[in-house]
């Protein structure tokens, strides 16, 4: 059982360590703040407007993206599936879409740096100068 | 199969005309396949032969966003039992009043229930289909307008509906086919959310009108025996009609707990109260979602109509009167055990298994159901 235990122990260490930080990121122009709960409403459609008021765009990253499932459940706090049962409720309803995904960190970095209503997230190592970091999880 | 994807195609090639529209096409479809476990049990449309085609169903939306806040939505969908005849579901046109508020009109589902919207979308829930004893009122469609309203009080995500329009066409009510209008629908639904917690409030009215050719000939018998005041207690003409529903769920750490209760009313008709609640828990370990369910639909017949039947009425109209009232009485309850999989990122695999106690027929029924949900 110990030596079990210990074995499960290592195992989630690694995994641990080979999660990548992610980083929340918005165009340089874009001055507000963004908490994890309006990150979170807005990426579940709840909202689509930043605290000031103004047009928020959010962008996902595709499926299968590192990025994509680390945001998912730390941030959205909710499994592949389980996202997908939520869209399929508002979408097969006309209650909404979700939000528009894009290939990778290099996509969801140029249409943030190109859109001030933009907000997207990637792997910290990707991030620059053309986009401003408001979260890391 | 040729003319559904026709038709699929008319109506992509309706909505794609203007070259600015912005149209996203959805989908989703039930695989499943059901048996009860006893011989000349029957249960949901199900027998005791192996079934493919009786829950199965393929579904295509095509949402147009025309721009200045306009958007159209149709979904066609052909179901296995009507031998996958697609038929509009559903097809509205939305206008986006403000960022908060929506107006749909055109053919909208009734929002009687928690799970109305999409219970033809298996994917969105756990279970192989939504719980009967609630789930039967056989007004899945109305035509109309609705208003939608969102808005955040304090922690909690607050989405109104407000409803009005009118349904005409068959339909079935505690097993009785009948003719159906329903004019005047008023109603409102709340829903109260935040991260992990739900509650939502329905209620809606109505004018109802229903025929059916035994009931009517008992009321024209009843009128020309001088029983005006009973056939008028029978008959379904125009009876202010009420639906009420509460429904609660609860998803954190995992465990995800649902229940939902109704009562819907037809005054001054045969109809009996109708009475409805189920409870459901089930826990996600990872892609497997094992749950449990109980279920009960409890109508007590509107036995008063048969006592206003005067002293030394033919025992055949008596009878007749008799039947006709007590087949609204309805006591059953079930249990349900099942196992959602997500195996895939699309598709979801289900297994169910239900044990129907009927106690005024007797006929208990035992239900296998295995089947896959997908969206796409």
């Amino acid at each position: 059982m110990q030596i079990i235990k210990i074995v499960l122990l290592a195992a989630m260490c690694c995994v641990g360590a080979a999660q990548a930080e992610i980083a929340v990121v918005v165009n340089p122009a874009n001055n507000n703040a963004v908490t994890a709960d309006e990150l979170s409403r807005l990426f579940l459609g709840r909202t689509s407007n930043f605290a000031d008021g103004s047009k928020a765009t959010p962008l996902n990253l595709a499926e299968g993206q590192a990025a994509r499932d680390e945001f998912d459940s730390k941030v959205l706090n909710r499994s592949a599936a389980q996202l997908k049962a939520y869209w399929s409720k508002l979408v097969f309803t006309g209650k909404g879409t979700p939000p528009k995904e894009l290939a990778d960190d290099a996509a969801v970095k140029a249409a943030v740096a190109a859109d001030s209503t933009a907000i997207g997230y990637i792997s910290s190592g990707n991030v620059d100068d053309s986009v401003k970091v408001v979260a890391t999880f | 199969m040729i003319k559904k994807s026709l038709l699929a195609l008319t109506l992509a090639g309706l909505f794609t005309a203007p070259v600015y529209a912005d149209v996203t096409i959805n989908g989703f479809a039930s695989i499943k396949a059901g048996m009860t476990l006893g011989s000349d049990e029957q249960l949901y449309g199900y027998s005791d032969e192996l079934d493919f085609k009786n829950e199965s169903l393929f579904a295509v939306q095509v949402m147009s966003d025309l721009g200045e806040k306009l958007s159209v939505t149709a979904q066609l969908m052909g179901r296995g039992r009507e031998d996958f005849d697609a038929e509009f579901e559903w097809a509205f046109v939305s206008y986006q009043l403000t960022d908060d508020m929506q107006i749909n009109a055109g053919r909208l589902r009734t929002p009687f229930y928690r799970y109305s919207d999409f219970k033809d979308v298996g994917y969105a829930y756990d279970w192989a289909r939504v719980p009967e004893a609630v789930y039967n009122l056989d007004f899945d469609n109305i035509e109309g307008v609705s208003l939608y309203r969102t808005a955040t009080l304090g922690d909690f995500d607050s989405t109104l509906q407000l409803i009005a329009g009118a349904f005409d066409g068959d339909a079935v009510v505690t097993g009785l086919t009948v003719q159906a209008k329903i004019d005047s629908i008023l109603g409102a639904t709340w829903e109260l959310s935040r991260d992990w917690f739900s509650v939502r409030l329905a209620y809606l009215a109505g004018k109802t009108t229903l025929s059916n050719p035994d009931v009517d000939g008992l009321t024209a018998i009843l009128n020309a025996s001088g029983l005006a005041g009973v056939a008028s207690a029978i008959d379904v003409d125009e009876e202010s009609s009420s639906f009420m529903g509460v429904a609660f769920t609860v998803d954190k750490n995992d465990w995800v707990a649902v229940a939902e209760v109704t009562r819907t009313e037809v005054d001054d008709s045969l109809i009996a109260k109708q009475n409805g609640y189920y409870i459901s828990l089930g826990h996600r370990f990872g892609s497997m979602t094992p749950y449990i369910s109980y279920e009960k639909r409890d109508n007590d017949a509107k036995r008063d109509i048969i006592a206003m039947l005067p002293q030394g009425v033919p025992a055949a109209l008596a009878q007749g009167v008799t039947e006709a009232v007590e087949r609204f009485e309805v006591k059953r309850d079930a249990w349900n055990l099942g196992l959602r999989y997500d195996f895939h990122p699309s598709a979801a695999f289900k297994a169910q298994f239900t044990r129907l106690n009927n106690d005024i027929t007797n006929d208990d029924a035992s239900l296998l159901t295995v089947g896959v949900d997908l969206v796409f």
